[in-house]
């Protein structure tokens, strides 16, 4: 009789499987522990193993269709066997009959597979002989089908032990439950001995097939409510992320000559008891002398026309405990560093102190992120609508460099900028130009004065 | 614990039992005045005299025929053949008269004797002096065959066979005469059908008797300091044999070799494998069972000749690591 082919339950409230591909079609040759079929259940895509060797024969479930778990899916079939065989042609749910639940089961030994007489069971157990192996002459095996098996086996001088083992292996590989052909032997001529039974059961122990789970039972998580600030942040950036084609540019800034210069401003500022310019001051002030030479760089896209903006308003994205929020420099282009560094100060106090008024967190055209002291390397930003770039910072590492054409090397400041471009507006030529200036204005500052 | 030789053993169990049963006398040839070819029976005669020490003409078959009439009337005769080879001349009172009279007259008769025999090589005694015929004898129902390897056991073994009412062969080796061992003093007797692990081990059974038995315990004590674990029993009791301790002991190593310095053709090494392969103790083998016996030849007068024609310390260690190694 054919060999079911069940679809094995991989979880506990698991009920069905979408089959995604056989692997094997109808009438190949398939082997034990071979990749059959490709399902999918909700959790995980998986090769489910053929559960005996033979020819793979009527398929039930065609690919991407849903089929039950514990259920026959398909047959294998032996040599001699067909598909006529089956006890009831198109009964698919006949091997695995259910127990009507009220009816409890006696405790007995495992029925074997193959239905057969009570007395041919007793034969075939007193010859040695698996049942099956025996060919049924009529829909159960009998007692002469198992003689006869028997007789045809002596005649082709079969022995029914297969596997050279001593008798102490043996008897260890029934009470292990190794199957002795899965041993290999270290005696003479591959003979197993006791020892490599017990090797393999070890091994057996201490291999389980599944690894231990921990028991899933989900933690509850913190609930936060997706409302507010954060929601309107989500829904800018997507839209953004969605809408812009981004392009991505980045450049390593060598900030010798701009950590002296500011070095220089803040020894004044000293003497004058103002407060010291910061490094995103600096880069605020530089990248505006930079955007009036690159107005691509500063421009929106309106329907059908790209403004080309006059003013110069860059943003400062600023990290808040609850979100982000980016006040505006207003007219950075215009201001001196001073002028720019108290800006900074002052919206980044409001900012924190969380009062800031809707004028100076509008009209941005140009956005700078500085996660530099945060020890980021570089990384990528998402452009703020309706500007049409944004700079992302990264931190000051020293770091040996190439430092002349005579190949000498030096260690010196280096920052990556990366910029994002609204590629709609801006080509990576006409971005790598802006980049080009400001890296050239970072490194010589004096440029700013021109 | 007194140390005494195999040969004093034996000695002083003819003595105490003699002393204690007036029905038990001696017969054998040169065993009076000369004290025995062996010497066993030194001093004897004058504490017994010559009726109880008796000098016989040089026939086997006179003196077991004589023996076994003995028993059946009352007495418990010890017979001694000079060599276990000249037994072969006594087979018929042996075999067909005292081995069957027990059982023909329906236990009305019994035949309380005792054989003892020098048997084996090692003295160059050549052919017809040096044999080891115990298979020869266990093969006839009736007879009990014994054959201690130690002072201790000769002695205990002796007093019982004696008080046996079967006739036994006590086949004493002739090297083993001048080995030593602890014997106490006065009376007591080792059952006759029970082994004896003399060396407990794990992973091998040697099953010998005899001076194969300080052979293989020489081998196992040397194998235990690499820390390969030889059990080895000592038999004993060739006929009945102790099956079950047999059993036990292989069920318990699963591998068996069995030594012995009898021809190997017929010998009794058979036996012990057929009681193997038959019994449970199958299930627990974990390599082919072996035997190491004595080359199918007569035994050679050349000292080196013969000491080849039976298996010594270094054949007995190297089939013992053959058969661990799994070479069989």
């Amino acid at each position: 009789m054919p060999t079911p082919f069940i679809m094995p339950k991989m979880d506990m409230d698991q009920e069905v499987v979408t089959i995604i591909s056989w692997l094997k079609k109808e009438g190949e040759r398939i082997e034990k522990g071979e990749p059959v079929i490709e399902v999918e259940t909700d959790k995980i895509t998986s090769e489910i193993e053929a559960p005996e060797s033979g020819i793979l024969a009527g398929i039930l479930y065609q690919e991407n269709e849903e089929a039950p778990v514990t259920k026959v899916v398909a047959y294998i079939l032996k040599e001699g066997e067909s598909m006529d065989s089956l006890p009831a042609a198109g009964a698919p749910a006949a091997p695995q009959v259910a127990q009507p639940a009220a009816a409890p089961v006696p405790a007995q030994p495992a029925k074997p597979a193959v239905p057969a007489t009570p007395l041919a069971e007793k034969v075939s157990a007193d010859l040695h002989i698996k049942l099956d192996q025996v060919p049924a002459s009529g829909p159960k095996v009998t007692r002469k089908d198992v003689e006869s098996f028997a007789e045809s086996l002596k005649e082709q001088g079969e022995h029914r032990v297969q596997t050279p083992a001593t008798p102490a292996a043996r008897r260890l590989s029934g009470e292990n439950g190794v199957p002795l052909d899965a041993v290999s032997g270290t005696g003479p001529r591959g003979r197993v001995q006791a020892a490599d039974v017990l090797h393999q059961a070890a091994a057996a122990q201490v291999a389980p097939e599944k690894p231990f789970k921990p028991a899933s039972k989900a933690l509850p998580a913190t609930a936060v409510p997706f409302v507010g600030k954060r929601k309107r942040i989500a829904e800018r950036l997507t839209a953004s992320y969605q809408s812009i084609p981004h392009i991505f540019l980045t450049v390593e800034v060598d900030m010798s000559a701009a950590e002296a210069a500011r070095k220089r401003v803040n020894q004044l500022a000293e003497k004058q008891g103002k407060p010291a310019v910061s490094v995103t001051a600096f880069l605020v002030k530089t990248v505006a002398w930079a955007l009036k030479r690159h107005p691509y760089l500063n421009a929106t896209l309106q329907d059908d026309k790209i403004q080309l903006l006059q003013d110069v308003n860059i943003g400062v994205a600023t990290a808040l405990e609850d979100g982000l929020i980016v006040p505006v420099i207003q007219a950075a282009d215009q201001l001196s560093l001073a002028g720019i560094n108290e800006h900074l100060r002052y919206l980044t106090a409001q900012a924190r102190a969380g009062a800031l008024t809707a004028e100076e967190v509008a009209g941005g055209t140009f956005t700078i992120s500085n996660l530099g002291m945060f020890g980021i390397s570089s990384f990528t930003a998402i452009i703020n609508p309706p500007q049409s770039a944004i700079l992302a910072v990264g931190t000051v590492t020293r770091k040996p460099v190439v430092v002349d054409e005579n190949d000498t090397i030096a260690v010196r400041p280096i920052m990556n900028l990366t910029l994002s471009a609204d590629h709609r507006l801006v080509d990576g030529a006409v971005a790598a130009a802006f980049l080009a200036d400001l890296v050239s204005a970072l490194e010589a500052p004096e440029l700013v004065l021109y | 614990m007194p140390e005494k030789t195999y040969r004093e053993a034996i000695h002083d169990a003819m003595v105490e039992e003699m002393r204690r049963d007036e029905t038990v006398f001696l017969m054998g040839e040169d065993i009076g005045s000369y004290g025995g070819a062996f010497g066993v029976s030194a001093g004897m005669l004058a504490e017994f005299g010559p009726e109880r020490v008796r000098e016989t003409p040089i026939s086997e078959l006179g003196i077991v025929g004589a023996a076994a009439g003995a028993a059946m009337v009352g007495m418990k005769p010890i017979a001694e053949m000079m060599f276990m080879d000249f037994i072969l001349l006594a087979l018929e009172p042996l075999m067909n008269q005292a081995a069957k009279a027990r059982y023909m007259f329906g236990g009305k008769a019994t035949v309380p004797m005792v054989v003892r025999m020098a048997g084996g090589s090692g003295t160059g005694a050549a052919a017809q002096h040096s044999q080891s015929l115990e298979s020869i004898l266990m093969a006839i129902p009736g007879i009990k065959v014994v054959a201690p390897s130690t002072p201790y056991d000769a002695k205990g073994l002796l007093i019982s066979a004696i008080r046996d009412p079967n006739p036994v062969c006590f086949v004493e080796h002739k090297v083993l005469y001048k080995v030593k061992g602890e014997v106490p003093e006065g009376e007591y007797s080792i059952p006759l059908g029970v082994a004896e692990i003399k060396h407990p081990g794990t992973q091998l059974t040697v099953v010998s008797s005899g001076i194969m038995v300080s052979k293989s315990l020489a081998v196992a004590t040397k194998l235990e300091a690499e820390g390969i674990s030889v059990e080895v029993l000592d038999l004993r009791t060739l006929r009945p044999m102790d099956n079950e301790a047999i059993i036990k002991s292989v069920k318990k190593t699963g591998r068996l070799l069995v030594v012995h310095e009898a021809p190997q053709t017929g010998g009794w090494a058979g036996e012990v494998l057929a009681v193997v392969a038959g019994s449970e103790a199958f299930d627990y083998l974990d390599a082919p069972m072996r035997r190491l016996a004595g080359k199918d030849v007569p035994i050679p007068y050349n000292r080196f000749l013969e000491a080849a024609a039976v298996p010594q310390e270094a054949d007995i260690e190297a089939e013992i690591r053959a058969i661990l190694s799994n070479k069989y």
